[in-house]
């Protein structure tokens, strides 16, 4: 005879259990009020790009965005939206231009194509449309069946590196999707935000993803994601 | 003819199509996985598309991938080479319903010859011999009750397998009751299809094959044999055309009763029957190969026959342009398959960075191969490096001019079977013209690579 299923779970009362949720609970706390704000502090001030701290069985883990041109962060995302060919040239002339230098610098993620066909952005798509990881912004045609283009990350879309009915091949590069971290435009000097591309203000701070430590913990600082968990 | 051809294939075929393209003076676009983005065809070509990930299934054998790739590349035909799906007639039905044409035989040819039982049963009845063997295999009880009939030894195959894969060799009732149940899954897991056959096995066989040319008018040619007798597993290694097996009667008459029960079977395009021969010189038909053979360099050598442009020009409807008596093979030619695989680790295939290469040269040799310094070997196909194909005018002298240019072939970086060729080679067996299927399966490798290494 099978057993009652569960019967074995701890009842809510289980006085062990609300013990351990309630030492987490304090453990958080301290975390944010006192841990996190001294860490944004000293990645805002140096050079690091990410600290990691150990504490009574938790980790924090702070992040800096991907806003400066660091040369490490720009490496990362040459390797992210890596030399995708683009057109139907030869491949190595393809390679070199995706490899651009000023190109990989930008540190910017791409949504590539999922097969051979003919490309078409979704209809409503724009320059500054802010998108989840895996929303559809457009499909490719294979042969009358339509495969779905997805963005690869959170984020806010760019520039386009196709056109609306042109052929595309398997893993070419179609839209640039900038990170949502540059939200806040006034880090990023005039002349370097490109023209009609996510004005200002199109990511209010309210909309900024949570784990983003609030603007009010580190004014001055670069904005920092904490990331918390049991070590 | 066609404007442009897609090649939907990798290595040294795509490389071999691409030549013959541009021969034809016609466009080719060179279809290619993310792993083969450095390969050589798409490095050379004037075109090239990624159609998938490395994975095959997802590029070279996508018929979606593909097809979108020549539709949007604007080519009217293409070539599939040989493996993936250069002999599958679902591919090639759906590349004539895009309007495009799938350079080999029609998708109705390819279906009538799909299944390898039922082309023995037709080529039997247009007058080859075949080997006795069964039909399809209902059940165990079946399959001992034809095992007795032919007498064991026996091989089991499976009816949708090719190249030797998925067979095994069964002497005893008992081994083939403990055989069976394996074989019927391995096909299903290999091939998508679990039937199976059997057939007598003949000990101490060598392998020859017919190469054959028919257009859709009817107009047919064969270009005469080749031994592929030097084989590990029934993998070929070398091969070689004249057979050594054969006296020029014989290798006349197997080749003229060959073209003609092809061609009255409806055979059409370019086609390889394969036989075993026994030690009384008797020709069993085996099978066919509807496509180009990677051997086939050897047949060009001897004929001066551009066999993949008559392929293409046959597909594209044209008359052969040849008759039989312009057909003269002259001298001997040996191909060497080299691969990336080590002798001495149980030929395991090898992936990795070619750190130099050089191909050798002089009189009557020819290098097909898509290596370059530099190039890497990806691990997710076939260890095929390129064949290294040499003409002379008679047998002793190509032997000695393929071990020269052995000597001087230099892939370095990567392991591979060059000095098991030289040994080979350099064995009394094969120098008398005597190696069967078995010799190597039988004797190892080992012997040869020591005695190649003194």
């Amino acid at each position: 005879m099978p057993a009652p299923q569960g019967a074995a779970k701890p009842g809510p009362t289980d006085p062990e259990r609300t013990l351990r949720i309630q030492r987490d609970h304090d453990a958080i706390a301290r975390l944010a009020d006192e841990l996190l704000p001294a860490l944004i502090a000293k990645l805002a001030s140096g050079g690091l790009g990410e600290i990691e701290v150990r504490q009574g069985g938790w980790k924090a883990r702070l992040r800096k965005p991907a806003t400066a041109p660091d040369p490490n962060k720009a490496a990362t995302a040459e390797a992210a939206a890596r030399a995708r060919a683009v057109g139907h040239g030869r491949p190595d002339e393809r390679d070199r231009r995706a490899r651009d230098p000023k190109e990989a610098e930008q540190g910017k993620v791409v949504a590539m194509s999922p097969a051979v066909g003919i490309y078409n952005p979704r209809r409503d798509l724009a320059v500054g449309m802010r998108v989840r990881a895996g929303d559809k912004i457009g499909t490719v045609d294979v042969l009358g069946v339509q495969q779905d283009v997805v963005s690869p990350v959170d984020g806010i879309i760019g520039s386009s590196l196709a056109e609306a009915g042109e052929a595309v091949e398997y893993g070419q590069e179609l839209v640039r999707i900038e990170p949502p971290e540059q939200a806040p435009m006034s880090e990023v000097p005039p002349n370097e935000a490109p023209a009609g591309e996510a004005p200002a203000g199109e990511a209010p701070a309210g909309e900024a993803p949570a784990g983003e430590a609030p603007a009010g913990v580190a004014p001055a600082g670069p904005d920092a994601v904490a990331v918390a968990g049991k070590a | 003819m066609f404007s442009k051809v897609l090649i939907a294939n990798r290595g040294e075929i795509a490389l071999r199509i691409l030549r013959a393209c541009r021969t034809l003076g016609i466009g080719a676009v060179v279809a290619y996985s993310e792993a083969d983005r450095e390969g050589l065809a798409a490095q050379l070509a004037d075109e090239a598309i990624c159609i998938g990930p490395a994975d095959a299934k997802r590029s070279y054998l996508s018929a979606p991938a593909i097809i979108s790739a020549a539709v949007v590349t604007g080519c009217d035909a293409i070539h599939p080479g040989y493996g993936f799906l250069s002999e599958d007639e679902g591919f090639a039905e759906v590349v004539r319903a895009h309007g495009l044409t799938f350079i080999g035989p029609s998708a109705e040819v390819l279906e009538r010859f799909a299944s390898k039982e039922a082309t023995r049963r037709i080529l039997s009845a247009h007058g080859l011999a075949t080997i006795p063997g069964s039909g399809m295999l209902r059940d165990e009880a079946h399959a001992l009750e034809e095992a007795a009939r032919v007498g064991y030894p026996v091989l089991i195959k499976p009816s949708a397998g090719g190249g030797g894969k998925g067979m095994r060799l069964v002497r005893t009732p008992r081994e083939l009751e403990t055989t069976f149940k394996v074989s019927r899954s391995e096909a299903m897991a290999g091939f998508g299809d679990d039937s199976l056959y059997l057939e007598k096995f003949l000990e101490d066989n060598r392998h020859v094959e017919i190469q054959v040319a028919v257009d859709r008018f009817g107009n047919a040619i064969h270009m005469g044999e080749r031994d592929c007798s030097v084989q590990r597993r029934h993998q070929k290694l070398i091969e070689e055309t004249p057979s050594p097996a054969l006296s020029d009667v014989a290798r006349g008459e197997l080749a003229e009763k060959a073209l003609r029960a092809v061609t009255a079977a409806g055979y059409e395009n370019l086609g390889t029957l394969e036989f075993l021969v026994d030690a009384k010189g008797e020709a069993y038909f085996i099978e066919i190969n509807c496509r180009i053979q990677v051997e086939h360099p050897i047949t060009e050598l001897c004929t001066g026959i551009d066999m993949v442009a008559l392929q293409i020009k046959i597909a594209a409807g044209e008359k052969l342009g040849l008759t039989q008596a312009d057909v003269v093979s002259r001298g001997h030619a040996i191909e060497f398959r080299i691969l990336a695989e080590d002798p001495a680790k149980d030929f395991r295939p090898q992936a990795g960075q070619v750190v130099e290469y050089l191909a050798p040269g002089g009189p009557g040799i020819r290098m097909d191969s898509h290596l370059y310094p530099g190039y890497e070997v990806p691990s997710y196909y076939d260890s095929l490096l390129g064949k290294l194909s040499v003409w002379a005018p008679d047998r002793p002298l190509a032997i000695a001019r393929a071990d020269a240019a052995l000597r001087e072939l230099l892939v370095d970086g990567i392991v591979t079977n060059i000095e098991l060729h030289r040994a080979i080679l350099a064995n009394q067996v094969f120098v008398d013209g005597k190696v069967t299927t078995s010799l190597l399966d039988r004797v190892g490798s080992a012997p040869f690579v020591a005695a190649g290494n003194r």
